[in-house]
């Protein structure tokens, strides 16, 4: 599993979407970190929101492109060993379960490197970690790895989760979003699917990794039965 | 002690049977054949076996676990029909991380040491994207190696590569099975199969049509043995003698000028019949033995149409 996990790391950390990614990351944490005090003085903020208005552009980032980020960087992450049938190698050595959660656990690892990164680059301006912030954003990044592993598993094709991954990258956030703060009540009991009513400030993010956990069981099963 | 144990192995693809219940043992040591056509059900039979497809119904065990479990698989050396690597990897760093993954990662003196047993020295720190055909199949044996499997199933192992590599991979394969592992292997290559197997199953239509040693094979198809005997004069007095003690032996008697050439079902007739000559006083310079090749064995079980059978 460890091999799997370290070897996926590597693999993101040395592809050339994920220097791009890294770069807009890093980036936005560093200039929003840098002008967020001249934010400040354009409008008022509740005091908990000028706490963390050092971090504000850059969660704004996740928040709403965090699904296109993760699935354009890794939508491919099972398919593409299925489509090339390099998962034989994998499938004859380890079980389908190490193998599941070692792609998880790496492009995991991935995410937690660059947003730990972003967040010390904001505690450099703001001599302030926002833990919170940090825990439920690595929570809802959990979420969006896990259901990318899960389309990666259910849809065969490469190429299909790539498109499919432009569409479900752009719209999750809107749905999300809309589905948490919407009254209608055909609809609005799907809220407590989606991670973002989770990213309240009442210590609920945990339940976004049940979900990532129920996600990636669903995965494990379906790539359980699949043929290599 | 069995390796490989099926009972009623059965893959369908759909409403399409592909492998249909298979009952087959490998004994520890064997050098295993398994022949057949394409679309036989050769490799759907491995990729059961080594967990990476489902078998329909049926089951199987490796020494004697049932299924591919994660102790079975630290155990078993697979290269699998179509091998593809990951372009980014060189070859050493491929041997490494999948040497890992099975529980034992392989120092780099030792995935140098397998890379020269295939014929790939020089290539290691070459990216397997730049790799030929032929080149991805000896990268394929070495991966199927690496971790020093008991059990190292091959399926097609040579095909796709020059003569010279065949016999370092021959040579190879001979070298697993003196070391005491196990080889299942399919091939196309009928020579191939002769010269290293142990057991030969010739497959046909998702079933085992025979199964047995070289020599049980040949009996099973009541195969004839073609023996031609360059001879000294025959005096005239024991012609007749000589000619019907050769038809006791034999059929199909040809007698040409200082030559016989005769058809028999058993090696015991070819002694039979240097003591007639020796008893009729008639000299033997050179004495010839054709057996029957797997590849006529093999023609004769899918076409029917065999090239020497006994009448």
């Amino acid at each position: 599993m460890f091999a799997i996990s370290k070897r996926e790391f590597l693999r993101l950390m040395k592809g050339i979407k994920s220097i791009i990614i890294i770069a807009i990351l890093l980036i936005t944490a560093y200039f929003s970190a840098k002008f967020s005090s001249l934010l400040l003085t354009l409008d008022e903020f509740t005091a908990s929101e000028a706490d963390i208005i050092h971090t504000a552009g850059f969660l704004v980032l996740l928040l709403f492109f965090g699904q296109l980020f993760v699935m354009g960087l890794s939508h491919d992450v099972m398919n593409r060993e299925m489509h090339d049938r390099t998962i034989r190698f994998l499938v004859t050595r380890t079980s389908r379960l190490s193998i599941v959660l070692g792609k998880f656990l790496g492009v995991s690892l991935f995410w937690f490197t660059c947003v730990a990164v972003s967040f010390l680059i904001v505690f450099f301006f703001s001599h302030s970690f926002d833990w919170l912030s940090f825990l439920q954003l690595m929570s809802l990044l959990i979420f969006q790895i896990a259901l990318t592993i899960l389309l990666s598993v259910l849809i065969p094709k490469p190429g299909f989760t790539m498109f499919l991954g432009v569409i479900v990258g752009l719209a999750s956030p809107i749905l999300g979003f809309w589905l948490t703060l919407t009254n209608n009540p055909w609809v609005s009991w799907l809220k407590f699917a989606t991670p973002y009513y989770y990213l309240e400030e009442d210590y609920t993010f945990p339940i976004i990794l049940v979900l990532a956990a129920v996600l990636l069981a669903v995965a494990h099963l379906v790539f359980q039965r699949r043929e290599c | 002690m069995n390796i490989i144990n099926t009972k009623q192995l059965f893959k369908k693809y759909g409403s399409v049977p592909v492998v249909k219940g298979i009952d087959l043992t490998v004994k520890k040591g064997e050098i295993f054949g398994f022949l057949g056509r394409n679309g036989a059900g050769k490799s759907t039979f491995i990729n059961m076996l080594t967990g990476i497809i489902h078998p329909s119904a049926g089951s199987f065990s490796l020494f004697g676990m049932t299924g591919p479990t994660d102790e079975v698989k630290r155990r078993i050396g697979v290269m699998p029909d179509y091998s593809s690597f990951e372009s980014s990897l060189t070859a050493m760093g491929y041997l490494r991380f999948l040497s890992e993954l099975s529980g034992n990662k392989a120092s780099k003196e030792k995935c140098l040491s397998v890379l020269k047993k295939v014929g790939l020295e020089g290539e290691a720190h070459k990216k397997t994207g730049k790799f030929s055909f032929g080149m991805k199949k000896k990268l394929g044996i070495a991966q199927a190696i690496i971790h020093d499997p008991e059990l190292i199933f091959l399926d097609e192992p040579t095909s796709g590569m020059d003569a010279e590599s065949v016999i370092q991979i021959h040579q190879l394969i001979r070298e697993l099975n003196s070391e005491g592992k196990t080889v299942f292997m399919t091939s196309h290559n009928l020579d191939e199969v002769e010269k290293l197997c142990t057991r030969i199953a010739i497959m046909k239509d998702g079933q085992i049509a025979k199964i047995g040693s070289m020599d049980e094979l040949r009996s099973y198809y009541q195969s004839t043995i073609l023996v031609k005997i360059k001879h000294g004069e025959i005096p005239t007095s024991e012609v007749n003698q000589l000619t019907e003690w050769l038809l006791q032996s034999g059929e199909g008697l040809e007698m040409k000028e200082k030559h016989v050439i005769i058809s028999v079902n058993h090696e015991k007739r070819i002694a039979e019949m240097i003591r007639a000559f020796n008893q009729c006083k008639v000299d033997i310079y050179r004495v010839e033995v054709e057996e029957a090749s797997l590849e006529e064995i093999f023609l004769d079980e899918q076409t029917g149409h065999s090239i020497r059978k006994v009448m």
